[in-house]
């Protein structure tokens, strides 16, 4: 031993490496941890101590719940998955050969395919058999990849086991049962725990399976952080900063509980009334399923209680675009009728449309214009019962009101409006640049390297083609050709980051030179940095509705009804509209902030009057063609860089 | 004892229910025109013939190939001596690291990648560091590099955990009696060490490569969202596209590729195994 701590000694190189791989690896943790408590926003500069990352995080919905979903996930898929796959263990120690073998085969494929691969496979399993996806499929996934897993560190323990052993005992004259619970259980038991134990971080852990598996907005952590990472969250930091504070104890506990087993042990070595523990790792095991337990427990108990509102205890499924709502609108509704909001997001309503044409249930949409058309088109939606929203219609913007996508607003009541247009920094772009090319501005060399594209494939179609003097609703396969050929070009020289929600916070930081934007969003960016500028070419561009909608689908209408009229109401609309940003529908709301909260930012007050702006119109043809066509632009973007 | 064969039985339904039926969908989706039900449906190999035809992606796999190489190699370079350096430790210390490296693996993936969007930022303490040394204005967040740092950060503990495992399991007189018959360091540890500890380099590039190959997160997070890797593309068929069978096709050729190459992986494992023996 001594020589070989010599040995070491002379291998700076080894050591040194060692000590940079373990900062490598602590450094993300550290950072962390620290700017879960920093005041502000940055995540790059720490402002001063504060916890109210913490506090946002225990008031936000979507993270309670997805730590709720992970946790008990974890703990029925493992409880599950163990019981299973050790009771299959042992029948597959006395089965066929050929038995054997094929279940190691299907085994083997979870293990040795790409995650990816798996879930996929789960989800075309699902859509197939008309299963609907949500909190029963994501379990069920969970149980399927963690099996295998099980039995994989049971089976060697049972390859060790005497054969005779259960043979001596039925001779003894215990019966089967007896003889698998008291003989041959206890003697896998370390196999069992470290595949139980393996089964929990696998499911606690896993992203991949569970992004394909779940539905109806029931989310892990892993997803929940997936689909919330587009834009600083420090809230984030301060989960993460639970979760370790939570892994620390529990790895703690279990490491030194048997130290000092072992000490109070060898002070009572002399005293003869004393005996010790007979299974240590029993009582350690115990303890780390009671600390999960008792976690999971906490977390149950936290859940909003029933009590005797209106619609206690219902649940409400609502799918939007990201960051459109406010936690805290959502609350006062929450708590006006007792009832439980479940938020799931989308990122484009092409994303959306997957979801509620293959029969995911969700009671309120929020989709734009002339997805709303073609939602109508498909038979998607449920006719509106007009005396159950005439409350709510009285109080939207007659501007927003009765559009071509859906004539007397029968399936859709406005939620946000505005437009599509511009952000720049106005230290770097100047006016007169933006006046000269409108939307082309973005192929101009001078700004190489330095804007940002929006992935929408509509509304980067729409910049094409009014650039290039067309209709944004045009079904021209040439026309459609050209733009596409327009926007090629821009990925190919320009060096573009194409980005979502990104770009709220890029562009406050003042990251590029400019980057298309929604005016809700440029609203926010113009708040944060006065030096920002809002820019809507005079080529045109596509005035947009966002409108709240029923589809066929909803499981609960009434409280659908419930939340529309409430979400177009002055009290909703104005928490709302100020949290994002976006122009309201109601037109008390959006006449009040014009004048006050966003005054002077052009970019809240759609612009009217210019006879080439458009509104979207869904067209079937053109639709196919635009989305085979951005994607190609994605494609050649990241094949350029 | 044959009572007991009955326990696999349910295991035998549910395996080929939720292990085997989904692979099997997935060829079929691949190979069937698209929008056709389950039970109505007419094959064509239209999805691969679009795959192979269209080189943007080919260059999107080979970019997944080059980028899943590069991981593994990284890996594998820093991953050796820092195992090799571990197992020469004393016991104690050797737990210590294992459980040092461990630690970090029970904090979700997505949680730990997060963090390094803020570490690489603009501004951010990495610039900062690098500004020190004079170093300024470099982009990292949205490039190659950042999802390289991704990747590395999360399977690393892999390849570290495995290869470490390899090398105490050597019976150690081994060492000492190649060195007592004459070795050099340097001889004892390319003719003795290295070829007995590849059983664990194996696994542990198997380890590294399997998940690299398919990320799909980690280049969306640290590369932007226009830095697509073949794990994008299939998600961007499935999430936004909505074209399935075009999905599954491109799934089935990167399950393909990863028989092919573990094949070829463990075909020079078996040879490596025979040589070492000869």
């Amino acid at each position: 031993m001594k020589q070989k701590q010599g040995m070491n000694k002379r291998r700076p190189f080894g050591a040194t490496l060692t000590t940079l791989m373990m900062i490598f690896f602590y450094l993300p943790i550290i950072f962390m941890v620290v700017f879960s408590f920093n005041s502000s926003k940055s995540l790059t500069h720490f402002t001063g101590f504060s916890l109210r990352w913490y506090e946002q995080m225990f008031a936000s919905h979507d993270m309670m719940n997805s730590l709720y979903v992970t946790i008990i996930i974890a703990v029925l898929a493992t409880l599950i998955s163990t019981i299973v796959g050790t009771l299959t263990a042992i029948g597959l120690r006395y089965s066929k050969k050929l038995v054997r073998a094929y279940v190691t085969q299907i085994n083997d494929l979870p293990m040795m395919n790409p995650e990816i691969v798996t879930a996929i496979g789960l989800m075309l399993l699902f859509i197939t058999f008309h299963i609907e996806r949500g909190f029963t499929t994501l379990l069920l996934a969970h149980i399927a990849f963690c099996i295998p897993y099980v039995m994989l560190s049971v089976m060697p323990k049972l390859r060790q086991l005497d054969p005779n052993l259960a043979d001596a005992a039925m001779d003894l004259g215990a019966t089967p049962f007896q003889t698998l619970t008291k003989v041959i259980v206890p003697e896998i038991m370390p196999g069992i725990v470290s595949g139980a134990i393996i089964a929990f971080t696998m499911s606690f852990d896993d992203f991949i399976i569970s992004y394909f598996a779940t539905g109806k907005g029931v989310k892990n952590l892993s997803i929940m952080v997936y689909t919330m990472a587009k834009r600083v969250n420090p809230s984030i930091n301060a989960i993460s900063t639970l979760l370790v504070a939570l892994i620390t104890v529990i790895l703690l506990a279990v490491n030194i509980v048997p130290v000092i087993r072992k000490k109070i042990a060898e002070k009572h070595q002399n005293d003869p009334t004393y005996s010790p523990a007979p299974r240590k790792h029993t009582a350690r095991n115990t303890l780390i399923f009671a600390l999960v337990g008792a976690a999971a427990a906490c977390l149950i108990f936290f859940r909003p209680s029933t009590g005797t509102q209106p619609f206690a205890g219902q649940v409400l499924h609502l799918y939007l675009p990201g960051e459109y709502i406010s936690d805290e609108m959502l609350s006062n509704f929450e708590q006006q009728t007792g009832a439980e909001v479940v938020v799931d997001n989308f990122d484009s309503n092409e994303q959306m449309y997957i979801k509620v044409a293959n029969g995911e249930s969700f009671d309120v949409l929020i989709p734009s214009d002339y997805m709303i058309q073609r939602l109508i088109e498909e038979d998607l939606l449920l006719k509106l019962d007009p005396a159950k929203v005439d409350e709510a219609m009285v109080q939207i913007d007659d501007k927003v009101l009765d559009m071509a996508y859906d004539p007397g607003n029968q399936y859709s009541v406005p939620y946000f409006w505005g437009t599509v247009g511009i952000v720049y920094d106005k230290n770097k772009v100047s006016q007169e640049d933006l006046e000269k090319d409108g939307w082309a501005i973005f192929a101009d060399p001078k700004y190489k390297g330095d804007i940002y594209l929006y992935d929408s494939e509509r509304d980067q179609f729409m910049s094409a083609l009014k650039s290039l003097g067309y209709s944004m609703n045009t079904s021209d396969p040439e026309e459609l050709k050209q733009a596409y050929e327009w926007l090629e070009n821009i990925v190919k020289t320009m060096e573009p980051e194409i980005v979502t929600d990104e770009i709220i916070d890029n562009m406050a930081n003042a990251r590029k030179a400019l980057g298309m934007i929604y005016s809700g969003d440029a609203t926010y960016v113009m708040q944060e940095n006065d030096q920002m500028g809002y820019y809507l070419p005079e080529e045109g561009t596509n005035i947009w509705t966002d409108a709240m909608c029923i589809p066929k689908s909803a499981q609960n209408p009434e409280l659908a009804y419930e939340f529309i009229n409430y979400a177009a109401s002055y009290e909703a609309q104005m928490i709302n509209s100020l949290y994002v940003g976006y122009t309201a529908a109601n037109k008390e709301v959006e006449d009040e902030l014009a004048a006050s909260e966003f005054e002077g930012l052009d970019s809240y007050i759609p612009r009217s009057g210019n006879a080439l702006d458009e509104v979207f119109e869904y067209n079937p043809d053109s639709r196919k063609a635009i989305a085979e066509y951005w994607s190609r632009v994605k494609v050649v973007a990241s094949n350029s860089r | 004892m044959k009572t007991w064969r009955r326990l696999a039985i349910p295991y035998l339904i549910w395996g080929s229910c939720m292990l085997l039926l989904p692979m099997l969908l997935i060829v079929f989706y691949s190979i069937v025109q698209p929008g056709n039900e389950v039970t109505t449906f007419s094959f064509t190999l239209n999805s691969y013939v679009r795959f192979f035809t269209d080189p943007n992606f080919l260059m999107i796999l080979w970019r997944s190939l080059s980028v899943a190489l590069k991981t593994t190699a990284l890996c594998l370079l820093i991953g050796y001596p820092i195992a090799y350096w571990i197992s020469r430790c004393s016991k104690k210390t050797q737990n210590l690291m294992i459980l040092l490296i461990t630690l970090p693996m029970w904090i979700n993936m997505l949680v730990r990648t997060y963090a390094w969007i803020g570490l690489l930022s603009e501004g951010g303490p990495i610039s900062i560091v690098l500004g020190w040394f004079g170093i300024h204005n470099v982009e990292i967040l949205y490039t190659e590099t950042a999802v390289l740092i991704g990747m590395v950060y999360n399977y690393l503990p892999f390849m570290v955990l495995q290869i470490h495992a390899s090398l105490t399991k050597m019976d150690p007189s081994l060492v000492e009696a190649a060195s007592d018959l004459g070795a050099s360091p340097f001889q004892t540890f390319w003719r003795v060490i290295f070829p007995l500890s590849v059983p664990g380099v194996i696994s542990g590039i198997t380890l590294v490569f399997l998940p690299a190959i398919s990320a799909f997160f980690i280049p969306k997070l640290l590369g932007g969202g226009g830095w697509f890797l073949i794990g994008n593309v299939i998600e961007n068929q499935f999430i936004t596209v909505g074209e399935w069978n075009f999905g599954s096709a491109i799934s089935v050729i990167m399950a393909l590729i990863m028989m092919l190459l573990m094949g070829l992986v463990r075909r020079a494992d078996r040879k490596g195994a025979k040589e070492a023996k000869a």
